[in-house]
């Protein structure tokens, strides 16, 4: 029998995986958390390839529709290796997340080095030629997301420090995009709740009549290690410091065999989305192993958001 | 003769040096609980600034229900101190600060900055350890600035002057266990961090270090004392050791000592809260070239030591003599 429907708020598109190791044009271990721009009519997506030594780079991948993806030749961005930011990517660059934002695309992503995981913010147009800009946060942090737009003229930042052990989202803001301040925390991890362990950002958030509406990825701890799902919350559109509303239970759960089987089974975890029509189209890792896609009505999502859909 | 010679002869022998860089000073510790006018669960860590001919110490006491408050000691001749009953500094109730100093304000690092005495503090919450960052010109009032960093930093001094323009800031976050510094241009917004020293395998120092005593510029650049810690299967061995920063980019390092200047051997730094460690937050340079060192010992009580600021200079451009 063919399920029609997904068990989540968010439907799984049926020719998941749209990307595995086996669709990149050169070796590498895996290919996953990707992030989306539409370019023009065309989608990009910036993934996070895996080589086969361990550490990460990106790659690029285009579409006509969305959903059938052709990954270019060679990758477009590697750790660097000279200049400021190379003794901090030393392990790898990772997860980006691509915002745009005053005519051009803001990635940020995780720089990872023996010093620990730092977020570095790099400017592109065309998803080819990369400018560094700055490492922004200290070590420590990653899962960093930057608002589409300045709020009171500051670039807004939510990100995901560890203290005393507890992951939780934070925002900060910044006038230059290399000093940062005025750090609030905003999302802490909920006893009982699937996101119990750690909570980190994970779309760029999206503005919505509701408010910036984020999607972040929660994990539960559990004897065979976390399980990671997506959730989503609202934030006040003039001071994203303040949380409108918070969903109670996951959009998204890893389920299907590609999400609980790889190299770290049962993860999703979304990187970037593209609202179009009133459906919001998340791209997502799953498994850390392959690059999937999922589609909702965003009054879905923020019904979700506001804990109206139902259902616990 | 050793010591243990002469006290089975009934000899009473006065140590004339330590067996560190930095000499204790006799009359230790300088400050236990019972230099107190309230009760309170222990004594652990002082900021230390000499303000015209008055040593002031910023304590961090740590309260019965265990909560971290800032107190301010003053001393006419750096050794004898009284503490204030009230304290100079704790954890907000409303406003900004509130929500990340729950759990106390502690371990203050004070310098003297374009016209004012700043201090940088570690905010505690269950959200972890933030750097806070508060101003005061008597000691008696005091206005924060607010916290100036994510989870987990912590152990964050300014510098005592402007470098390139931007005010720097040294600092020890929990990833890593290296010591960092940080540049902003306004006190508020902190950025273009760089690693400055990192812990060394093998040694003393080979599982953390952190920021001790705020920098001081000589001649051969920013001299502080920093914290080491080793773990060992009875827990951590904290001990004190040197380095030098480069006078214009403080992230070189031009100078660290290859051995301790003060290592927990005394039994008030061996038994305590936390034994076997030695820990400072600030030091009082002499213009004649003494150094005072105000450590915590085992998180219970401060002492006082003493060397000089060419011997301290010397262990760390030329320290790999030292074994």
């Amino acid at each position: 029998m063919r399920r029609r429907i997904g068990r989540d708020v968010f439907h799984r598109w049926e020719g998941n995986p749209i990307l595995g190791a086996e669709d990149v044009p050169y070796r590498c271990n895996t290919v996953f958390n990707g992030t989306v721009a539409k370019v023009g009519s065309e989608y990009l997506l910036l993934l996070r390839i895996e080589g086969q030594q361990g550490y990460s780079f990106f790659g690029l991948a285009r579409s006509p529709d969305g959903f059938h993806f052709e990954v270019e030749e060679h990758p477009v961005l590697f750790p660097a290796r000279e200049g400021e930011f190379c003794i901090y990517e030393s392990m790898g660059i990772e997860d980006p997340r691509a915002t745009f934002i005053e005519d051009s695309y803001l990635v940020a992503y995780t720089a990872y080095s023996g010093y620990g995981t730092r977020i570095a913010i790099a400017r592109t147009q065309d998803f080819h030629r990369f400018e560094r800009l700055a490492l922004s946060s200290g070590p420590g942090n990653k899962d960093g997301v930057l608002f589409p737009e300045r709020i009171d003229g500051k670039y807004v930042r939510l990100d995901r420090p560890i203290g005393l052990d507890v992951g939780s989202i934070w925002v900060s803001y910044s006038q230059d995009l290399h000093s940062w301040g005025h750090s609030r925390v905003l999302l802490t991890p909920r006893p009982g709740y699937w996101d119990s362990y750690r909570v980190g950002a994970s779309i760029p958030p999206i503005r919505t009549a509701r408010g910036w509406l984020e999607i972040y990825h929660g994990t539960q701890m559990t004897a065979s290690g976390p399980i990671y799902r997506a959730g989503a919350a609202l934030l006040d559109l003039d001071d994203p410091s303040r949380v409108i509303a918070r969903c109670s239970v996951p959009l998204l759960s890893p389920r299907e065999d590609y999400e609980r089987i790889g190299d770290v089974g049962n993860v999703v975890f979304p990187c970037g989305a593209i609202v179009e029509d009133g459906e919001i189209r998340m791209y997502y890792g799953a498994a850390d192993t392959y690059l999937c896609v999922a589609t909702a009505s965003l009054d879905d999502v923020i019904r979700c958001a506001l804990d109206e859909a139902g259902g616990d | 003769m050793g010591t243990v010679a002469a006290r089975r002869l009934g000899v009473t022998m006065v140590r004339k040096r330590g067996r560190d860089i930095v000499h204790r000073w006799e009359g230790n510790p300088i400050i236990t609980l019972d230099d107190l006018s309230f009760r309170c669960n222990t004594i652990r860590n002082a900021g230390a600034i000499k303000m015209g001919d008055e040593y002031v110490l910023l304590l961090t006491i740590q309260s019965l229900r265990g909560v971290h408050r800032i107190y301010c000691a003053r001393s006419a001749n750096g050794k004898d101190f009284e503490v204030s009953p009230d304290p100079f500094m704790q954890p907000e109730a409303s406003g900004p600060c509130a929500v990340y100093e729950q759990l106390g304000v502690l371990d203050p690092r004070v310098v003297w900055l374009e016209g004012a005495y700043y201090i940088c503090y570690d905010a505690l919450s269950p959200h972890g350890y933030c750097l806070g960052l508060a101003r005061t010109r008597d000691f008696v009032t005091v206005e924060r600035i607010g916290i100036v960093s994510q989870p987990d930093t912590k152990c964050g001094v300014l510098f005592p002057t402007r470098i390139r323009g931007k005010y720097a800031r040294l600092e020890r976050p929990s990833a890593g266990g290296s010591i960092w510094v940080s540049y902003s241009e306004d006190l508020e917004y902190w950025g273009w961090s760089d690693a400055v020293m990192t812990p060394r395998g093998g040694f003393w120092d080979n599982d953390r270090i952190g920021v001790a005593t705020p920098p001081l510029l000589t001649e051969a650049g920013w001299l502080f004392v920093y914290y080491g810690v080793k773990e060992t299967s009875a827990g951590p061995v904290l001990r004190l050791g040197a380095a030098l920063l480069d006078a214009e980019d403080p992230s070189t390092v031009v100078g660290r000592t290859n051995v301790p200047i003060l290592s927990p051997r005394e039994y008030y730094e061996r038994v305590g809260e936390v034994p076997n460690l030695v820990y400072s937050c600030g030091a009082v340079f002499e213009p004649s070239g003494e150094i005072k060192l105000y450590y915590g010992a085992a998180n219970s009580c401060i002492c006082l030591g003493t060397t000089d600021l060419a011997t301290v200079i010397e262990a760390c451009l030329h320290g790999e003599e030292e074994y």
